[in-house]
């Protein structure tokens, strides 16, 4: 059985894999990203999955309700850490996915894939926490500046992956192609907007109450679809209590893959299939149950590192 | 010894002793972790006059490292010179016990335990004695806490004066101020009472017990049960009963559902203890208690004493049983908890025995049909998984007529957990059931969860086909369920077709080589152009294992070389197509088989 092999059984029982192969992963995971595109183009038949935010069992009832990778393909729309309490383990079990089987799951950004967020909502404490030191969380973060910032499903009347949603200065999806997107996520233009944008009854463009990103309007979402031909926007970013949300006649839908997110809003989760002929199936399901969920003692241990 | 040799074989110790010091809290419990090998370097008498001293001026150090050192203190008495040198362990050990942090003091108290064992009766009564009546008189709560554990191993081995002299020690912590300690003195006193005489169990012990049956805490009285089911066992039920009967009576009615949790959970082991088979006590001391207990106003309790239902029943007779307690047990079928119902269910189906077939009909069968049709899933799971018992005494006829609903009926919850358990148990059902009903009732069920939109419902499906093969037989398999899986194998999804697969490698397993030619192999082959990659590189590992399958099972010289021609003609070919597929993950599994296959 090889190193990557080894390390995804360990992930997989939730424990965390040494530095210095965190080190060799990150590197190797680049060098992959770095081939793909702004816009991946995905093959259907794909399962597109939401926010995962740590919550490390409730990703492996999704794989226990989808499927294993790589017998399904997967397609995760951003936002793999903070807020739950295992970011390690679940962003670095689906990278080792992703350097395991690059054909077989897509992992795009969302917005919490950013240093500076990502130091405020909890990934980079248990970086530290579990690690001792910053290392870590920088080889993750030099990886998240790699990870492509939107997916195509299927050929023309296909899906548009994408964690946020759209933005003013993006008319066509050569445009998102034309980005350069080796940075962290700046504070605003296209590469922010696609990133943090929600969609909302609307007419047009608003000011989201985010302070960044956009509120865009049916209009605006199906002049997109229309332009590009395109048939759906699948994006992520919005807790919807019943795990997914269609909105503006089907062509845009909120997936959303935490159930009980924070572990206390009571909310279901949901992964879409897109199949060849570009049928959805949504799949819901709850979180993982209580108890084999391990969850950290009041009390940590000790703390080793202050 | 060359001095050189054992400069160069002493460095590795002063590596370790300098960890020891280290400001690192991991490198110094690494160096705890193996200070065994520091003393075995030593030498037992620099251990003892070197290394246990060093040791004790670490004291104050943190509490994670402290509980290491506390725990292989306890090993090291080889180390200091064996046993006749035990007692200079006791005086780090005997700090350890007094500090704050519980976890220390416990490891610390198990180390004390070990170290006493290994010393001498003289010893004891020089260095232990003092060292328990230190601890005993201590100012401080933490030091009594500790100490009540350690009274069983010294009681064993001092003189009968010494033996006063402890049994006053503990009668002190007994009637301590402090409820932590009084706590305590409680817990340890149920492994004490082993071993003090019977004669004095009379005069000294039972005043303890009803001291601490009377404590204005309930968390000290819930404590006095076990010691009360250990003086019975230590003086006989009878003489056990004119003590402290009453006593257990008000137990039974306290007023903290605590207690009363305590006394049901310990229902079962109290009647065998104080009753001793006595069925006027039982009928007049414990039926009507634990009549009262299903009737407690706490779920809590209600949970504990219906698992302690089935037991309790054994030790009277069938016509107490359903005149006395039944009516208690009815009510809980309709409990307004569903932990109470889940415990009950799990625990029910115990009295078929002790009811025989005629009154497990007329009692047990309506409170199972009510609890089979519960809308708590886990109520009725448990009735389904205890039901051989009731399978014993009924038959399956009567049980399946009045199953069958419920089955039916957990199979589509829309829980999939649910739906996992019952797969999980439908070999075993299956095999209670008999083909003929399984076929007409079941089957379409169990195709369906092949279909299933979980994942992991398909997955336990297709695994459970070989267990249901080994029920049925291979004939079976081939003329019901492998028309099935090959329908299936034609389903627009990927997900599903994977599944067939899947179901079809299972099934490989179990049947005949010639099964695996005609039908498997065929089916598998259909699919090796599949447009989806998933599939094909499905098939491709399908193949790695129905290949070795056949070669294993070959056993007469016809069917090796049926077995070897599949392989070369169909198999291998068909890998090598795969070998050159556009998809890298496709070629990877192709490659993988066909190394394998050889």
């Amino acid at each position: 059985m090889s190193d990557l092999d080894k390390a995804i059984g360990l992930l997989k029982d939730c424990q965390i894999i040494p530095e210095d192969q965190v080190r060799d992963l990150c590197a190797r995971a680049q060098e992959l990203l770095i081939e793909e595109r702004n816009v991946q183009v995905v093959d259907a038949p794909v399962t597109i999955c939401g926010d995962i935010h740590g919550q490390f069992h409730d990703l492996i009832t999704l794989f226990e309700h989808g499927g294993q990778c790589p017998d399904t393909n997967y397609l995760f729309l951003g936002d793999f850490v903070d807020r739950g309490f295992y970011s390690l383990e679940s962003f670095l079990l689906l990278l080792c996915l992703k350097v395991r089987y690059p054909d077989r799951i897509t992992l795009i950004r969302g917005n919490h894939e950013s240093r500076q967020i990502t130091t405020v909502y909890g990934f980079y404490d248990e970086c530290i926490r579990k690690y001792g030191s910053a290392n870590v969380w920088r080889y993750c973060c030099d990886v998240f500046d790699y990870l492509a910032l939107g997916a195509l499903v299927g050929g023309p009347g296909g899906v548009f992956c994408v964690h946020g949603g759209l933005s003013p200065a993006v008319k066509s999806l050569d445009q998102i192609r034309l980005i350069d997107r080796k940075q962290e996520v700046p504070h605003e233009g296209a590469m922010c907007d696609l990133l943090w944008s929600d969609p909302d009854d609307i007419d047009g463009w608003g000011v989201s109450p985010r302070g960044a990103g956009y509120l865009f309007g049916a209009d605006k979402v199906k002049e997109f679809n229309h332009n590009n031909d395109l048939s759906l926007i699948a994006r992520a970013h919005q807790l919807v209590m019943e795990g997914y949300k269609e909105m503006f006649d089907g062509e845009i839908v909120t997936v959303w893959s935490a159930p009980n997110y924070c572990y206390r809003c009571g909310n279901v989760a949901a992964i879409l299939t897109i199949d060849d002929k570009l049928t959805r199936t949504y799949e819901v399901f709850e979180a993982a149950p209580q108890e084999s969920k391990g969850m950290p003692a009041k009390k940590p241990a000790a703390d080793y590192f202050l | 010894m060359e001095p050189s040799i054992a400069a160069e074989e002493l460095y590795p110790i002063a590596v370790l002793i300098d960890e020891l010091k280290h400001e690192d809290v991991t490198l110094r419990l690494n160096a705890i972790r193996r200070l065994s090998t520091i003393a075995l370097a030593l030498g037992s008498e620099r251990t003892r006059t070197e290394l246990i001293p060093f040791l004790e001026d670490s004291l104050d150090d943190e509490d994670e490292v402290l509980t290491v050192l506390a725990e292989e203190l306890g090993k090291f008495v080889p180390y200091v010179g064996g046993s006749e040198y035990a007692n200079v362990l006791l005086i780090p050990l005997e700090t350890f016990a007094g500090v704050e942090e519980p976890f220390v003091r416990e490891k610390a108290v198990e180390s004390l335990d070990k170290v006493c064992v290994e010393m001498s009766r003289e010893q004891v009564e020089e260095h232990f004695m003092p060292l328990i009546k230190r601890l005993t008189s201590a100012e401080w709560f933490t030091n009594k806490v500790s100490v009540t554990a350690l009274f069983p191993t010294v009681y064993e081995k001092v003189s009968d004066e010494s033996k006063a002299s402890l049994r006053q020690l503990y009668s002190q912590l007994v009637y301590d101020d402090a409820p932590m300690v009084r706590r305590a003195a409680a817990t340890h006193l149920t492994l004490l009472i082993p071993h003090i005489e019977r004669e004095l169990i009379v005069s000294e012990i039972v005043p303890w017990f009803m001291f601490l049956a009377q404590d204005d805490q309930d968390s000290v009285r819930l404590l006095t049960i076990d010691i009360l089911i250990a003086i019975a066992e230590s003086l006989g039920a009878e003489r056990a009963r004119e003590q402290l009967f009453d006593q257990l009576k008000k137990l039974f009615a306290d007023k903290s559902w605590r207690v009363r949790y305590m006394v049901a959970d310990r229902f079962e082991a109290l009647a065998v203890a104080v009753s001793a088979g006595d069925e006027v006590v039982l009928k007049e001391g414990f039926v009507p208690a634990m009549v009262k207990l299903l009737k407690d106003s706490e779920a809590e309790v209600r949970t504990v004493i219906a698992k302690q239902v089935p037991g309790f029943c054994q030790l009277v007779d069938a016509e107490t049983v359903i005149q006395e307690i039944m009516p208690g047990i009815e009510e809980l079928v309709d409990d307004q908890s569903q932990h109470v119902r889940a415990a009950l269910a799990t625990k029910i189906s115990g009295l078929a025995p002790i009811l025989g077939k005629e009154d497990t009909i007329k009692y047990l069968l309506p409170m199972f049909l009510q609890m089979l049709k519960d809308e708590f899933p886990e109520v009725r799971l448990n009735i389904i998984c205890k039901l051989e018992q009731v399978n014993k005494v009924i038959g399956i006829d009567l049980l399946s007529q009045s199953l069958l609903p419920a089955i039916t009926q957990l199979a589509q919850d829309k829980q999939w957990r649910v739906r996992l358990a019952i797969i999980e148990y439908i070999p075993l059902l299956a095999s209670q059931l008999g083909v003929e009903f399984f076929d007409t009732q079941l089957r379409d069920l169990y195709m369906a969860w092949l279909r299933d939109s979980v994942y992991s419902i398909r997955e336990a499906a297709s695994e459970n086909l070989r267990n249901l093969t080994k029920v049925f037989g291979v004939e079976w398999a081939q003329s019901t369920i492998m028309p099935k899986v090959i329908e299936a194998g034609e389903n627009p999804n990927y997900l599903y077709r994977m599944t067939s697969i899947a179901a079809a490698t299972t099934l490989a397993g179990e049947v005949t080589v010639d099964v695996i030619k005609n039908s498997i192999v065929p089916f598998l082959d259909g699919m090796v152009g599949d447009p989806i990659p998933n599939i094909r590189f499905t098939v491709a590992r399908s193949y790695e294992s129905v290949s070795l399958l056949a070669r294993a099972k070959a056993a007469a010289e016809e069917e090796r070389s049926a077995a070897e021609s599949m392989i070369s003609d169909i198999i291998l070919p068909s890998l090598e197509k795969l070998k050159t597929d556009e998809d890298v993950d496709v070629r990877f599994y192709a490659d993988k088989s066909l190394k394998a296959i050889g």
